[in-house]
């Protein structure tokens, strides 16, 4: 009993361990970018380390020198954009795994082999084709075009939602129908219920998306520059001709958005934390 | 141990059942390709007659049906309407009056132009009183591609909605016939949150999925048969069809791409093979030390990965390629510590192991997230009996733990495996494919076969040998996983969890 | 129905009695590509041309794309792009394949004669004007440090290597970029051409061979150092006493090496035991005309007001551009400008960069990287026929 109890402290000990040295890791390159975005010097590249001297001038320039690049204005349009586009996504992904998880139908093999190869055409081919349609539909530069950019296809999305739906128990839904429930009741009242993990998986995978991406927004905006989103207009900074004067204001950029992401995905986690232990009662 | 009894295969451990399963499914592959050519012979066959037999199905229909079922050959909705369904009636009523004047007022027009895709260039008329050439735009082969798809799409979707006209009147007029009551259309709508779930649910995906994904997707094909280059550039060129060319230039004409393609292609499964089941293992692990009972701080734990998803990539991965540059950050703090500079991106063995090793370090919390949402599915009482047999930390992942995930997690992992073999971002902003070499035909020691299109198309605007290689990337890792999904267990018995 | 179409026309009758009436002036629609940088000084030139123009009413919006992403933007959807444009010269052949430029007809004997030479055959492709040049200062020279090297030591990149290694100092030039690299080459000779739309060059015969086997010498001096402008900026004064760049890092050079801060052309190379003057690419930034817009002649006259001498000499006031027109460089002003100047004086040996094709660049960077990875499996030659082999494709 003594001995196992040793083994177990002597275990957790080096998970301490590795848990800290990768922890560390991890963190410095996130650290770096903190770091340089207090930097007083510009430049996007310094011969020593340490920053030689400090300031809060990378942060207060984003909002007050707003001519040239208008932070506010993107970082609103793409709180927009991700909020819309998560809320969308995330009702398209369930419901897309969840038929093709646990309701039966012909043509759902057909139908999930098709998703599954649909994904593997390289992306970025089809953008121009995005584009002429979203402007055939008269939503050319607007960020409703954004939306359904980002949101559109993502029905595609359903293979890890479905795989876990997947794990739960068939018993539950005869039991519902036979205390009188239809399909879609059982859907929204027995099986989401379950699924928290899941669901917060893919709320969170879809509100990063606008968060990220700046190849197809400057297609979708090109000059339309009060639309842009933060990635486009954080990825211009980054020009021959401005990285010398905005790289430290690119950095502080970044982490700006890094803190209300990080905040959501904390909160998030205590909901995801509370569906895992709420595990048990799944069986 | 080419073939086992039943009996010997039960008592093998479940990771050795699965490379049983895994060798079984290599060996059996030429037979299962062969059963399954033969098979879709067989299914196309079968098509073929169902086919031709519903289409005999309403000649049949028209010939046995009363005046109202035959209306609606010609007005669609009339079985209906003229039933009493008024509302399904003027639903039809209405999808045909805006497909008609679709066709009518652009549809056709497309269509028409869709052989040649276009045949007017761009002329000028000098205009002498204002100095100036007045240009007369011509036609835009590439927007007339585009439309003659939508329009097609159109056209068959049309198709299907007006045969479904048809078959809903005779089985108005079979029903009416037998005295029975019409079903409303508020019986139909019912029927879709219950007995029809899966339409109502995969309606509105699935318009998504063939308006982003669909249509584009087929557009990029043909453009693979056309002659769109530099050359050939709409607005101001036509470009047209130009059969095989493409293909062939790739395979046959041009030793140096063809050996790029090769060395790519190559290096991409390898790429696609470490990026995935580095991330795959590690983070799972990094998931149960987590997890651990007795752990604590866990939500600190979580956190502090969390945090490097929340910092976006192309921010991170920017950073640490300024980081690895040869005068980078690393290399500036290397030196503190008297060891010369490692070319951590600019050569190619050091930079393919730094794309890796970074690509772990953007991974691994995804990984973290998603398992460990999967574990906590895994049934209590097989760990129980587990640690009753006595298994230690290892045998208990490895016969229970891993066995399970990657049971429940083949799409997943499928699907990371593809996306690795796609993903852009993680080579395109840490590398840009480089260091670039002379033996690759404008390629570099790091690119993926994505990342190389990429660089075609944007400098040469070669679109057409873009999309053909496009193709082949594509038939090749739909193929792949195509047949990984389908040999491996959550396919074939999916419904063992449930 | 009938109701319907008595309603039109009553209404169509309406407005033209009204417009009659009223007799407004003509309304002009234009929209206008920049790059942010410029879009405070471009509205400013627009308002000038508002003021100076009443014969219509010009209404015109500004749109962010920057010379860099100009053809890219605009090949997407030309009917959604600017009417007037803004574009680095490397662009224009592109433009041109895909019909997308408005010959340049209207006063074109008047914008020739105003312009550099240099700046005009850049604009022209196939004998036809195309475009308006605004700038000649997309090129590359030497900035260097005063307190390291005297202005005779600059004239040749031996004495430079020579006199850094013995202060531990570094020389500055990214050799993996095929923008830079061609100065070995273009300076031994060398030439880019196109014939039947593909690339040709000469870059591997014997005096290529040479230029590459100097590029070999350089990179494996223990004085080289190779990096992107962002090293260049943040070491210049530090570790680095020069270095090859362009007028976009003036600022950043100038603030960095204070009263050290020198300019000047670039040097002379070992070309087989010769001392050869390195080349460059010259570069302008143009103004282009949108083939299909709706009012071509306001659409280049604003492109002519844009790129007039007082406006390119606003250019240079509010943004240190270099003008392309004669007069507007000739000014004192703008001889005084050390980057400038130290351009003027490389743009004699410089090279125009219109004919070489989007294939150059990739295997020009190939051999660079190779060099500076000191990679001599192969011969200096053998790699230079590779090259030139991919080139060619």
């Amino acid at each position: 009993m003594k001995s196992s109890r040793a083994r177990s402290i002597a275990a957790n000990s080096a998970i301490y361990v590795i848990l800290s040295v990768m922890g560390i890791l991890w963190l410095i390159p996130i650290a770096w970018l903190v770091l340089i975005s207090f930097r007083a010097e510009p430049g996007a590249w310094t011969p020593y380390i340490l920053p030689q001297s400090y300031t809060l001038d990378n942060y207060t320039r984003l909002f007050t020198d707003t001519q040239l690049f208008n932070y506010p204005r993107w970082f609103m349009n793409t709180l927009i954009v991700a909020i819309f586009t998560c809320l969308i996504s995330t009702v398209m992904v369930l419901m897309t795994s969840y038929t093709l998880s646990r309701l039966r139908f012909k043509s759902r093999k057909g139908l999930l082999n098709l998703g599954l190869i649909l994904g593997m055409f390289p992306g970025f081919m089809s953008m121009i084709a995005i584009y002429y349609i979203l402007k055939a539909m008269g939503l050319s530069q607007s960020l409703l075009a954004l939306i359904m950019v980002y949101s559109g296809a993502s029905g595609l999305g359903y293979f890890i939602a479905k795989g876990f739906f997947d794990t739960i128990p068939k018993a539950l839904d005869e039991a519902a129908i036979v205390d009188g429930a239809n399909q879609n009741t059982i859907f929204w009242q027995i099986i989401l219920p379950l699924s928290k993990p899941i669901v917060i998986y893919t709320v969170l995978t879809s509100f990063m998306a606008p968060w990220v991406d700046f190849i197809f927004v400057s297609v979708i905006m090109k000059d339309n520059y009060n639309n842009y989103t933060i990635a486009l207009g954080l990825y211009q900074m980054l020009t021959r001709e401005n990285i010398y004067r905005y790289f430290t204001q690119f950095c502080a950029g970044a982490v700006l958005i890094a803190i209300p992401i990080t905040i959501l995905f904390v909160i998030m986690q205590k909901y995801y934390v509370s569906g895992v232990t709420g595990g048990a009662v799944k069986g | 141990m080419i073939e086992l009894e039943y009996i010997d295969y039960v008592t093998l451990s479940p990771l050795r059942r699965l490379f049983y399963r895994l060798f079984q499914g290599i060996r059996h592959l030429p037979r299962r390709t062969a059963d399954l050519a033969q098979r879709t012979g067989g299914r196309i066959r079968k098509r073929t007659v169902a086919f031709g037999r519903a289409a005999k199905s309403y000649g049949i229909i028209f010939r046995q049906g009363d005046v109202k079922t035959r209306l609606s050959y010609l007005v669609m909705g009339a079985g209906s309407f003229l039933r009493g369904q008024v509302a399904k009636g003027l639903i039809f009523l209405f999808l045909q009056a805006a497909f008609v004047v679709y066709m009518v007022t652009f549809g056709v027009g497309q269509l028409a132009l869709l052989p040649t895709l276009g045949i007017a260039t761009k002329k000028e008329i000098w205009n002498e009183k204002l100095q100036i050439y007045e240009y007369v735009q011509g036609d835009n082969s590439m927007l007339i591609l585009l439309f003659s798809v939508v329009t097609i799409f159109i056209v068959f979707a049309f198709l299907g909605v007006y045969l479904a006209n048809i078959r809903l009147a005779y089985r108005n007029q079979q029903a009416a016939g037998r005295g029975e009551h019409l079903p409303g259309i508020v019986r139909d709508i019912r029927n879709l949150f219950d007995k029809n779930l899966h339409v109502t649910f995969l309606s509105l995906p699935s318009l998504g999925i063939v308006m982003f994904t669909i249509l584009p997707l087929i557009f990029m094909i043909l453009i693979a048969f056309t002659n769109y280059d530099k050359s050939h550039q709409p607005p101001g060129n036509l470009f047209t069809w130009v059969g095989l060319e493409n293909f062939r230039n790739i395979f046959w004409s041009n030793p140096t791409q063809s050996r790029t393609f090769v060395g790519i292609f190559q290096w991409t499964l390898v790429w696609a093979f470490f990026a995935t089941f580095s991330n795959y293992i590690l983070g799972m692990i990094l998931a149960l030390m987590i997890n651990k009972k007795g752990i604590r701080f866990k939500k600190f734990w979580r956190t502090v990965f969390i945090v490097t998803i929340a910092v976006p990539q192309f921010v991170s991965l920017l950073l640490m390629s300024r980081m690895l540059a040869d005068q980078g950050a690393m290399n500036v703090f290397l030196g503190y510590l008297g060891i010369g500079p490692v070319p951590f991106l600019t050569t190619a063995l050091f930079a393919r192991i730094t794309v890796i090793v970074i690509n772990i370090w953007v991974g691994i919390p995804y990984t973290m997230l998603i398992t460990s949402g999967i574990l906590m599915n895994i049934p209590a009482d097989l760990y129980e009996s587990a640690r009753i047999d006595g298994a230690g930390v290892v045998k208990t992942f490895t016969h229970i733990t891993l066995p399970y995930m990657i049971f429940v997690t083949t799409p997943y992992l499928i699907t990371q495996f593809v996306g690795n073999i796609n993903n852009f971002n993680v080579i395109y902003l840490l590398t840009g494919g480089g260091p670039l070499s002379l033996d690759y035909y404008q390629g570099g020691k790091t690119d993926l076969l994505v990342t190389w299109l990429y660089k075609l198309t944007v400098n040469n605007q070669d679109y057409n040998l873009a999309s053909a290689i496009g193709i082949i990337i594509f038939l090749i890792t739909a193929s792949l996983s195509l047949l990984v999904y389908n040999l491996s267990g959550s396919s074939r018995k999916e419904e063992s969890f449930q | 129905m009938k109701r319907l179409t008595i309603l039109v026309i009553i209404l169509a009758m309406l407005s033209t009695i009204l417009a009659s009436c009223a007799k407004p002036k003509e309304t002009v629609d234009l929209k206008v590509w920049g790059s942010q940088e410029d879009q405070a000084m471009l509205q400013k030139m627009i308002d000038e041309f508002k003021t100076a123009n009443t014969d219509a009413i010009y209404n015109i919006t500004l749109g962010v794309v920057g010379e860099g992403d100009a053809k890219a933007r605009f090949l997407e959807d030309p009917a959604a792009a600017a009417d007037v444009f803004q574009f680095a010269n490397d662009q224009i052949l592109d433009l041109v394949a895909a019909g997308a430029l408005y010959e340049v007809t209207r006063n074109k004997n008047a914008i020739v004669s105003a312009n550099m030479s240099s700046a005009i055959e850049a604009a022209t492709v196939n004998d036809k004007l195309y475009a308006y040049p605004s700038t000649a200062d997309n090129g590359y020279f030497l900035y260097y440090d005063k307190s390291v090297f005297s202005e005779e030591d600059v004239k040749s990149l031996d004495k430079m290597l020579e006199v850094a290694a013995a202060k531990n100092k570094k020389v500055f030039m990214d050799v993996s970029n095929g923008w830079y690299i061609a100065s070995f080459f273009l300076g031994a000779g060398g030439t880019l051409t196109i014939k039947d739309g593909k690339q040709v060059t000469d870059f591997n015969n014997e005096k290529g061979v040479m230029a590459g086997e100097a590029i070999k010498a350089f990179t494996a001096h223990a004085a080289f150092l190779t990096g992107d402008d962002a090293v260049l900026t943040g070491g210049s004064g530090d570790t680095i006493a020069a270095g090859v760049s362009g007028t976009w890092n003036a600022e950043a050079i100038s603030a960095k090496l204070g009263s050290n801060y020198a300019a000047t052309k670039l040097p002379t190379f070992n070309l087989g035991g010769t001392q050869t003057q390195m080349s460059s690419f010259a570069g302008f930034k143009l103004v282009g005309v949108n083939s299909q817009t709706k009012s071509p002649v306001a659409a280049m006259t604003l492109a002519e007001w844009l790129t007039n001498e007082k406006n390119q000499i606003t250019r240079f006031e509010t943004r240190q551009m270099g003008p392309a027109n004669i007069k507007a460089a000739e000014s004192d002003a703008v001889k005084a400008n050390i980057a400038l100047a130290a351009l003027a004086m490389q743009n004699q040996y410089a090279v125009s960069q219109k004919e070489v094709l989007g294939s150059y660049w990739g295997p020009a960077e190939a051999f660079g990287t190779e060099m500076e990875a000191k990679n001599y499996t192969k011969t200096v030659k053998e790699m230079l026929d590779e090259m030139v082999s991919q080139i060619q494709q």
